[in-house]
């Protein structure tokens, strides 16, 4: 009975607008000093302990910096150009090319709002201006920004591994086929209705077109290859890959795109003969490294690197004057402390700061429920009940659905988590599974009528009331709940990858 | 959200968050390299990349809540009239204050021992200082070494021994400070809210920043 008044605290303070961290820190902290002999002081070591003993947490802030520098705009413009070049000739090809884009967009960055404000803003313009309503493309916007989550890397995924102690590999594999599968569904949805309503299609691109657009976009992209491959060719762990993704991603923006630090101001004298040398050498010496040694490999990568930047800068025409090359060369590690980097840096702290407090706050919670044997006991109940594995489900569903409506998403996974995942081992759910269905789940309740966060985020960028955001997501949303049926009730979409790639999983009680 | 110019403070906790993300990115990053150019590990990267990550987050909760940046559910609180607002976040913000007054002497009594400093009795406030306790500031990091120019903390706090690792009442040295910041920054807030200069203290998803700037591009180029 005391965990219903906990559950009540915790409900009502949201309510009235304390942060989500104050919350359950401080009904958590409550409960413990009324009903049990825990001291203040092993809250705070509860608290520390957030970080000290999570490690795999230590990824978020790293997929949140990767993603920062990935946002500091050119990156979602090159994302669109290659995604209409390969899509944007069939019906409603446009709105087509910007699902592909939040697709894109949602493999470098692990969040959904991000993903609405990113790839939203230039999309929506981009299709009134050719002759959609706005409401079409809000709606689509609206419900493509969500796969943000579901397609690795997602922080909702790092989380949710972190809270159950499942493998982040593992997690990031079984989002895989769900996000295609969940792109592929709205693609083929808006394609119907925008036969039905002969929506405008675009200039086929010629297959040259694509390749230029999707070496832009490449360099950007190649951030998948570095996590995904990392991970999985076990050359790092996941919070590493993280961080290398984060400097490849800072590098990229930096010297590549010229997006931000000392290139963006005054430009390079040498094009891009700086960039290539540099991060070619270490690129190109990366395959060699496994066949001879250290120093061989970095030699062999910069003469290649070398021969690279000669050619580029002679079809591009740019200077191979020795002394604009050094002047470039001298002004690169300005870079590491340039203003616009310390800026990043800084923005990418600061969400991480709020969202990390949250999950802290939320460990204590989970602390307490777990020392009180709370989720033994509610097992016990359900069980008692005759509940099955479909009709458990089904809770889930619905307790989801409800609390992702109000709650931003890592926050919500940490409490509802250690609460249903005793309760799936019990009734033989496969961990991972649980997982895909839960991220699927805050998806659909980012969109959800009445408040849901995207509809909110969409209704900002798109300039629109929140009612006509509601009436457009609709018929995608409704695919949506197409999808999540779909996960719930067919484990192997989300479990075939994860055995395939990394084995059988052991599941142990 | 609340515009207002940046002070010396302002830039300094913000710089404060970069260099600690920056820090922990590269200490990560040359494990990597120092693993698979030098076949050797940085056996220290690991543990003092999880310190640097509490420390900024312990930190940032504080300023987090002077730049009114903390998520929350703000759907209720937008539907209400402007005054019972006003109530529900006074007294939201007191609950805040609560929080962090408790927490603040929950991190004193876990870190005061590793200090060898006493903790304080009572269960809900401090009545007082503990009498005999145990210190335990002889207890080290797993793996980060001791910095040279901490040694005069032997004398301070070892009976003179040599600390082999850095001790551990450095990295939990933030649980007190961060919480005090924290009771300071809420107790800013509630008369920020009292003056009318915020509404609210929360802000409902962490993309709200940029809606603004994204909305302006929908409507310059639309």
């Amino acid at each position: 009975m005391e965990v219903i008044l906990l559950f009540a605290m915790v409900i009502g303070l949201l309510m009235i607008g304390v942060p989500i961290a104050v919350s359950l820190g401080f009904s958590s902290v409550l409960f413990l000093l009324w009903f049990s002999d825990s001291s203040l002081a092993s809250v705070a070591q509860t608290l520390f302990n957030a970080f000290e003993g999570h490690y795999t947490l230590l990824a978020i802030p790293f997929f949140i910096l990767a993603s920062s520098f990935m946002s500091t705009g050119g990156v979602a413009r090159r994302i669109i150009n290659f995604s209409i070049a390969c899509v944007g000739h069939f019906h409603g090809g446009l709105a087509i090319a910007g699902v592909f884009a939040c697709m894109l967009f949602a493999a470098l960055s692990g969040s959904s709002p991000a993903t609405v404000v990113a790839i939203g803003s230039i999309v929506i313009a981009g299709m009134r201006q050719v002759g959609y309503t706005k409401e079409f493309a809000a709606g689509v916007i609206c419900n493509a920004g969500t796969l943000g989550i579901l397609i690795p890397p997602s922080i909702v995924m790092v989380v949710y591994a972190a809270a159950v102690e499942v493998s982040v590999g593992r997690m990031f594999l079984a989002g895989v086929i769900p996000g295609l599968l969940a792109g592929l569904m709205l693609m083929v949805a808006i394609y119907v209705i925008a036969r039905i309503k002969d929506m405008p299609k675009g200039v086929r691109a010629s297959w040259g077109e694509r390749l230029k657009t999707g070496l832009e976009a490449g360099w950007g992209l190649f951030l998948i290859v570095i996590i995904l491959g990392g991970i999985y060719g076990g050359i790092f762990t996941p919070t590493e890959a993280a961080a290398v993704a984060a400097l490849y991603a800072w590098a990229i923006a930096s010297f590549v795109y010229k997006d931000m630090g000392p290139f963006k101001a005054t430009p390079a004298k040498a094009g891009s003969a700086a960039a290539i040398l540099t991060l070619g050498t270490a690129l190109l010496a990366v395959p060699f490294w496994f066949f001879m040694e250290p120093k061989a490999a970095l030699a062999l990568g910069f003469i290649m690197a070398i021969g690279l930047s000669f050619y580029i800068a002679r079809s591009n025409n740019t200077s191979t004057a020795p002394t604009d090359l050094a002047s470039d060369l001298i002004r690169m590690p300005i870079a590491f402390w340039h203003r616009d980097t310390v800026d990043t840096l800084f923005e990418a702290g600061k969400l991480t700061v709020t969202l990390l407090f949250v999950i802290a706050n939320a460990l204590i919670l989970k602390h307490v429920l777990t020392d009180e044997q709370i989720p033994q006991q509610i097992t016990q109940a359900m069980l008692a009940a005759g509940l099955g594995p479909i009709a458990f489900l089904i809770v889930v569903n619905v307790i989801l659905l409800i609390g992702g409506q109000f709650m931003e998403p890592s926050g919500l996974l940490v409490i509802v988590a250690p609460l249903v995942f005793p309760i799936a081992i019990q009734l033989g759910i496969d961990p991972i599974h649980l997982g895909i269905i839960m991220v699927v789940n805050m998806e659909i309740g980012m969109i959800t009528p009445p408040v849901g966060l995207n509809l909110f985020v969409t209704s900002g960028v798109a300039g629109m009331p929140m009612m006509a955001v509601v009436k457009a997501a609709l018929p995608f949303l409704a695919v949506l709940f197409v999808f999540l049926i779909m996960i719930t009730y067919i484990p192997i979409i989300s479990t075939f990858l994860p055995n395939l790639v990394m084995g059988p999983e052991i599941i142990t009680k | 959200m609340a515009h207002y110019i940046k002070s010396p403070t302002d830039r300094l906790e913000e710089t404060l968050i970069a260099m600690i993300l920056g820090a922990m990115t590269l200490v990560t990053f040359a494990n990597v390299v120092a693993r698979y150019g030098f076949n050797s590990n940085i056996l220290w990267a690991v543990e003092f990349t999880v310190f640097l990550f509490a420390w900024m987050v312990l930190l940032g909760a504080s300023y987090a809540v002077k730049i009114g940046a903390h998520i929350g559910v703000d759907a209720i609180v937008n539907l209400v009239s402007p005054g019972v607002r006003k109530v529900m976040s006074l007294i939201a913000v007191c609950v805040c204050i609560a929080f962090s007054l408790l927490l603040l002497k929950g991190s004193w009594d876990y870190w005061a021992n590793f200090a060898n400093l006493p903790g304080t009795e009572g269960r809900w406030f401090p009545t007082g200082f503990e009498d005999k306790f145990r210190g335990k500031a002889w207890y080290e990091t797993d793996d980060i070494p001791m910095p040279a120019i901490l040694n005069w903390m032997e004398g301070a706090f070892n009976d003179g021994d040599e600390y082999e690792k850095l001790p551990r009442l450095i990295p939990y040295m933030i649980m007190p400070i961060s919480m005090a910041l924290l009771v300071f920054r809420f107790i800013q807030a509630a008369f920020r809210l009292l003056r009318g200069d915020i509404t609210m203290i929360i802000v409902s998803h962490e993309a709200e920043d940029q809606i603004e700037d994204a909305a302006q591009y929908v409507k310059d180029n639309a």
